[in-house]
């Protein structure tokens, strides 16, 4: 009798003593405090951003000035960072992938960064990152490096082929890829790689829209709300009846096993990041070339893009939260440090001093064709839908199926989403 | 006494409120948020500002084709593996049903895949199943190789990938409908087995005269719970071959998956989540009321 009677009163003390722990914690800080996100990358990537965080909590120790900074799995980090959006729970500045910008913007949950640098200091940006971050003449976002994509080769094994390469500057063009390929597999050899196991719909179309592009091809059109007539267009299906042609005549593998063909000596050539080229450097040496990607049309293309950092609208201070950004960016207290730890290509022109490799190849080609020609993804809020599209109808034609088809398929379905959605509140913009 | 039963109910809400208070805060809640929703147009980043549509969600997603596919495809699915599935471990645990220690050993190897996590299974099975390149092929095509049937590209005929993987399901969830046969098979009675013997009964007779009647509820039971996890198909299919060839292989759930965080269509998926819980509801019910009449 007695116990029940104090069963309520239990309950009562338990919820308090959880309700006070937690205004406890609240009251804890002191100062100013930025909340800042970031998706865990590999662990010497996520050492680098704690250092980079101390160092700008010493350095901002005298305005108590703090960065918090929390760490979510890169797997599905985009959703978590949604359903933050959702619940209004973002943090003062987070990263986010390159091609996602819009949406954000869209959504209006990123406040404009333009403010808070100087034209100088933009121009110290490579253009690519400018250009990821640009939203309707607004920038939203700015990353500490960037990437690239190039076809490394063997000299050794091209040499025995009698396949010679363009020279450095120069990309091949489809019929001369194909050329090689064919002398190649006359010598014995696989081809080329396109690590088409990727289980990442992003590589799809991070890796091959330049061919698209390269064919004066596109994803969908400048309104970012075309897709119908446009990713189907006669420029496009002939861009990926070239690209099939790799798969009919067994040039590349659709199903490959092997991660990496190209550096246990299998394949002769490799399409693939700038992440690859350490690896692919300690295992060739000097026998590893690399040359800009094949093209369809009369220009080479070639993609771009990373993580990038933005600043909440709702953050509670923007001042604060752009001073994150910009010292995430700095070429000295951000790119330098991340990219010694992720091995990704310098955002900031001025930081390239410290990475003497960029001035040999394969290096000063991803620097190259960065400063010059590569393009971000289409920048429109339907991204998402897009490239899961993009990407399942690459895999499909990979397979065997019939390009212009597909591809009609894809606008179709692409096009469902955007019309449905054009209205919705948070696509507006 | 009475003064006990008195203060035993007055306890009692104190008792379940932290039961009810977590269902309510995890389930009930969000499931009416998700009511709510899914007659708006709201948008995942931005569900504040969500507009009023009334049943247009629910109307557009019936007579979206690309749904009603992935309803198919699930369906499908369901058709593939239940049956067989249910068979196969009937059968199973016919066959492992010995008191011999040495043949706890098969009934740990069948009930393996159970465990072992569905990602893992997943990239196994799609390694097993790569269709010939050159001279190289998965396990799958070289083993019917030797029977002299030609190499498939199982993942990637349209015609072929679903069945392909509920095969790889239907062996994955195998283990487990298994064990609960088993369970049930100790429950038979021994006398009525020995009589049945004595009578003359053969192996085949005693199965379906005496087992297969003494099992009816577990029948029934197994048979709900795999059409259940069977209309949850996602794992699989998102791993092995994210929906394709084409639609052919996309399912409800990654449907659902897709339209909140890739279309961040949040109405729409609330709609369409409403109406999957709706499916398995009736499944359920209809399946309970069956079980129910045999049991009478």
């Amino acid at each position: 009798m007695r116990f029940f009677s104090r069963t309520p009163l239990l309950v009562c003390v338990v919820l308090g003593a959880l309700a006070s722990g937690l205004a406890h914690a609240r009251g804890d800080e002191g100062g100013s405090v930025v909340r800042v996100w970031c998706h865990q990358g590999q662990e010497a990537e996520n050492q680098a951003m704690r250092t980079i965080a101390a160092a700008f909590n010493r350095a901002h120790a005298a305005g108590h000035v703090r960065a918090e900074i929390t760490f979510f799995p890169d797997f599905q980090y985009t959703e978590k960072v949604s359903i933050a959006a959702a619940a209004h729970d973002l943090p003062d500045a987070f990263d986010l992938d390159g091609p996602l910008v819009a949406r954000f913007v869209a959504a209006g949950l990123l406040a404009p960064l333009d403010p808070w640098f100087s034209p100088a200091e933009l121009d110290d940006f490579l253009p690519t990152i400018r250009a990821q971050g640009t939203i309707d003449g607004h920038l939203y976002a700015l990353g500490a490096f960037d990437s690239a994509v190039v076809l490394y080769y063997d000299r050794a094994l091209l040499a025995r082929a009698g396949v010679t390469p363009p020279p450095e500057h120069e990309a091949w063009t489809w019929d001369e890829f194909l050329a090689a390929c064919r002398r190649l597999r006359a010598a014995g050899l696989e081809p080329v790689t396109l690590h088409m196991n990727e289980t990442a719909d992003e590589w799809f179309t991070y890796a091959f829209s330049p061919v698209l592009w390269s064919a004066q091809g596109r994803l969908i059109a400048t309104d970012g709300r075309t897709v119908r007539g446009v990713i189907d267009s006669p420029e496009n299906v002939r861009a990926l009846q070239a690209w099939q042609t790799l798969f009919k005549e067994h040039f590349a593998a659709t199903d490959p096993i092997d991660p990496d063909p190209f550096d246990h000596g299998t394949v002769a050539m490799d399409w693939s990041g700038h992440w690859l080229a350490p690896a692919h450097l300690a295992a060739k040496g000097a026998r590893l070339g690399a040359m800009l990607l094949p093209r369809v049309g009369p220009h080479p293309a070639a993609p771009c893009g990373s993580w990038c950092w933005g600043i909440s609208a709702r953050a509670s201070d923007r001042r604060l939260a752009a001073e994150w950004d910009r010292w995430v960016t700095d070429p000295a207290h951000g790119v330098e440090p991340i990219v010694r730890a992720n091995g990704a290509v310098p955002a900031r022109r001025s930081a390239f001093a410290a990475f003497p490799e960029y001035a040999r190849p394969p290096y000063s080609l991803f620097r190259y064709q960065l400063e010059r020609f590569a393009r971000p993804r289409p920048r429109t809020p339907f991204y998402a839908t897009v490239t899961q599209q993009f990407a399942a109808a690459l895999r499909d034609i990979a397979h065997g199926a019939a390009v212009a088809p597909r591809l009609h398929v894809a606008a179709a379905e692409i096009q469902a989403v955007i019309d449905r959605r054009a209205g919705a509140p948070g696509a507006k913009r | 006494m009475i003064a006990w039963k008195k203060s035993h109910r007055r306890a009692a809400p104190w008792f379940l409120l932290p039961a009810l208070a977590l269902l309510g805060v995890f389930v009930v809640w969000p499931m009416l948020r998700a009511l709510g929703w899914s007659f708006t147009n709201a948008d995942l980043l931005d569900p504040e500002h969500a507009r009023w549509i009334g049943g247009e969600n629910y109307s557009s997603l019936l007579g979206d084709p690309r749904f009603r596919r992935a309803f198919g495809n699930t369906a499908l699915f369901a058709l593939m593996a239940v049956p067989v599935q249910t068979f196969a471990a009937f059968l199973l645990a016919l066959w492992v049903n010995r008191p011999e220690p040495a043949w706890r050993w098969l009934r740990v190897v069948f009930f393996v895949p159970v465990v072992v996590s569905m990602p893992v299974l997943a990239v196994v099975w799609t390694m097993l199943y790569q269709p010939a390149q050159g001279a190289e092929m998965g396990l799958v095509n070289a083993a019917l190789g030797w029977l002299g049937i030609r190499p498939q590209a199982w993942l990637h005929d349209p015609q072929l990938a679903l069945a392909a993987i509920a095969f790889m399901s239907v062996w994955q969830g195998l283990g487990l409908q298994m064990m609960v046969f088993l369970a049930g098979l100790q429950n038979v009675s021994r006398a009525l087995l020995d009589a049945a013997r004595i009578d003359g009964a053969s192996a085949v007779q005693r199965v379906v005269h005496v087992i297969v009647p003494a099992l009816r509820n577990t029948i029934g039971f197994v048979v709900v719970v795999t059409t259940i996890l069977s209309f949850r198909l996602f794992v699989q299919p998102y791993l092995m071959t994210r929906g394709g060839p084409g639609n052919s292989t996309r399912s409800i759930v990654q449907s659902i998956y897709e339209m909140t965080f890739l279309d961040q269509d949040l109405g729409r998926a609330c709609a369409a989540a409403l109406l999957f819980l709706m499916l398995v509801g009736a499944l359920t019910l209809l399946q309970r009321r069956w079980t129910r009449e045999e049991r009478a």
